[in-house]
């Protein structure tokens, strides 16, 4: 039969292949760094930085950097964080329409504050936010867990164990929440941007099923709370 | 080269290491690490402030894997290597008296810094007298080279197509616009630029590249060291990796099968 053969063959050719490079590489030497976009940084005089900063400008004289990524900018419209949520977004490396959808859902998250705005009476107008961006930066920040659960195996039986997250990963789960949580719980009709406005709304408000899933996450790490001990690092 | 005596006794006392020379030098290191740590407590002790030691981060660098094994006459491990590196700057992080400076010295090699000092071309003066510079860009497998004029009104023209029609999609203008917008000088220049090959993207770094390499001859240095630091200048190395054998591309395998 052809697929036993064709098998054999691959993981002969697999075995006599001699490793060629490791898993994990860049085409950038390890002494490149990363480059500083703001531009207000570097219109700052000598004298206002701190020692730290003062280091870093040292280093960076003499380091090589690497070419700034094409979804990086130093334009005011430019915020790292959209970006990483649009990429998050997007399925089969299509930017166009991961791009296109998050502009729209800025643009209904605008208009709903708006209205939200012209109905309130007089004293209230001040308290709501209009700025997507700000909405965005706080829903987001509303969402993280502070706790996350591991599993770890001890004789046998697994255990769920609380741990201490790390920021990417605690910025990671927020975004990637509100996302499956935008693609699964929807009528047929309703689109992707008005979803994820209502979504972040909420979040913004401390509402909402991405801000009950991490409540549920804390309390699942509180009832675990006996097996922390388990924990090496 | 007999390492043992007469009776049979090896002579230095990590023979049955196998590396023996490695593994005293990381003994070494170690117990200058203890001393310099034990130095340090005394300063904390004394209610001294901790020094900190300058190092020139310039001129320096560790000793490659091959010339550390050049050194000790054994062949080292990777891991063994990334360990000896490890201690070394831990052992630079703490304030270091001037005798583990020495040390420290036998380790390290002075790299000649010569940021190669690119030679930043004067203006060309066309017809109507307008400065304007010429320079190339590429990304992947996009060619690109753009003439930038002074006194313009900052419209861009690509393949003799406004910007606009060209490049549809909001990201690729942002990056055009990039150099431009990061010197301030957003409507002063025009630019004719001709770019082929590689796809949308491709096409806009690979003008952006040549945008900022032109506009390097209007500006002050102190600029062209802070556009470096942007990452404006440099080409970007990132190109399609080959497909292997036995795998299906570069990095998704075949499907597993178990039997």
């Amino acid at each position: 039969m052809a697929a036993p053969s064709a098998a054999g063959l691959a993981r002969r050719l697999r075995a006599w292949l001699p490793r060629l490079t490791q898993v994990r590489w860049s085409r950038y030497n390890p002494s490149y760094l990363e480059p500083e976009v703001n531009k207000e940084l570097y219109q700052k005089p000598l004298e206002e930085l701190s020692e730290e900063e003062k280091e870093k400008m040292e280093l960076k004289a003499v380091r090589p950097i690497k070419a700034a990524p094409p979804t990086l900018s130093s334009s005011v419209f430019s915020d790292p964080m959209i970006s990483k949520f649009t990429n998050m977004m997007m399925k089969n490396g299509n930017k166009v329409l991961a791009r296109s959808l998050m502009s729209q859902t800025l643009e209904a998250i605008k208009r709903k504050q708006l209205e939200k705005y012209h109905k309130a009476p007089e004293d209230e107008k001040e308290a709501i936010e209009c700025n997507p961006y700000v909405i965005f930066h706080q829903a987001l920040k509303n969402c993280q867990p502070i706790i996350g659960l591991n599993s770890i195996t001890r004789g046998g039986k697994t255990y769920q164990v609380p741990v201490p997250l790390k920021d990417n990963r605690k910025r990671f789960l927020a975004m990637k929440w509100l996302i499956t949580e935008c693609r699964e719980n929807k009528n047929r009709r309703t689109l992707m941007p008005e979803k994820l406005s209502q979504e972040l709304l909420q979040a913004f408000n401390n509402e909402g099923p991405v801000i009950k899933k991490k409540h549920v996450l804390h309390k699942m790490a509180e009832a675990n709370r006996a097996y922390a001990h388990f924990r090496w690092w | 080269e007999i390492q043992w005596g007469e009776d049979g006794r090896p002579f230095h006392f990590l023979f049955y290491t196998g590396k023996q020379s490695y593994y005293s030098l990381m003994h070494e290191t170690y117990e200058k690490l203890l001393n310099a740590q034990k130095y340090q407590d005394q300063l904390i002790a004394q209610d001294l402030p901790p020094q900190k030691n300058k190092r020139n981060l310039a001129g320096s660098r560790w000793l490659t894997k091959i010339e550390l094994e050049e050194m000790l006459l054994e062949k080292l491990t990777d891991n063994d290597y990334s360990r000896f590196i490890l201690l070394l700057e831990k052992l630079m992080t703490l304030p270091c008296g001037d005798m583990e400076e020495k040390y420290v010295q036998k380790f390290s090699k002075e790299v000649p810094v010569q940021l190669q000092k690119v030679v930043i071309e004067p203006l060309k003066y066309d017809e109507r007298g307008v400065a304007f510079s010429t320079a190339e860009g590429g990304r992947k497998t996009a060619r690109a080279t753009a003439v930038v004029y002074d006194n313009g009104t900052g419209k861009i023209t690509v393949n003799g197509i406004d910007i606009l029609h060209y490049f549809p999609v909001l990201q690729d203008r942002e990056q055009l616009l990039f150099p431009f917008q990061f010197l301030d000088r957003v409507g002063k220049h025009d630019m004719v630029c001709t770019v082929s090959g590689g796809g949308r993207s491709a096409q806009a770094g690979a003008i952006r590249l040549a945008s900022a390499k032109a506009l390097r001859s209007f500006v002050t240095e102190k600029e062209v060291e802070f556009m470096r630091q942007a990452g404006l200048l440099t080409p970007d190395p990132r190109v399609k990796e080959r497909k292997k054998p036995g795998q299906e591309g570069a990095r998704r395998k075949f499907t597993w099968k178990k039997r």
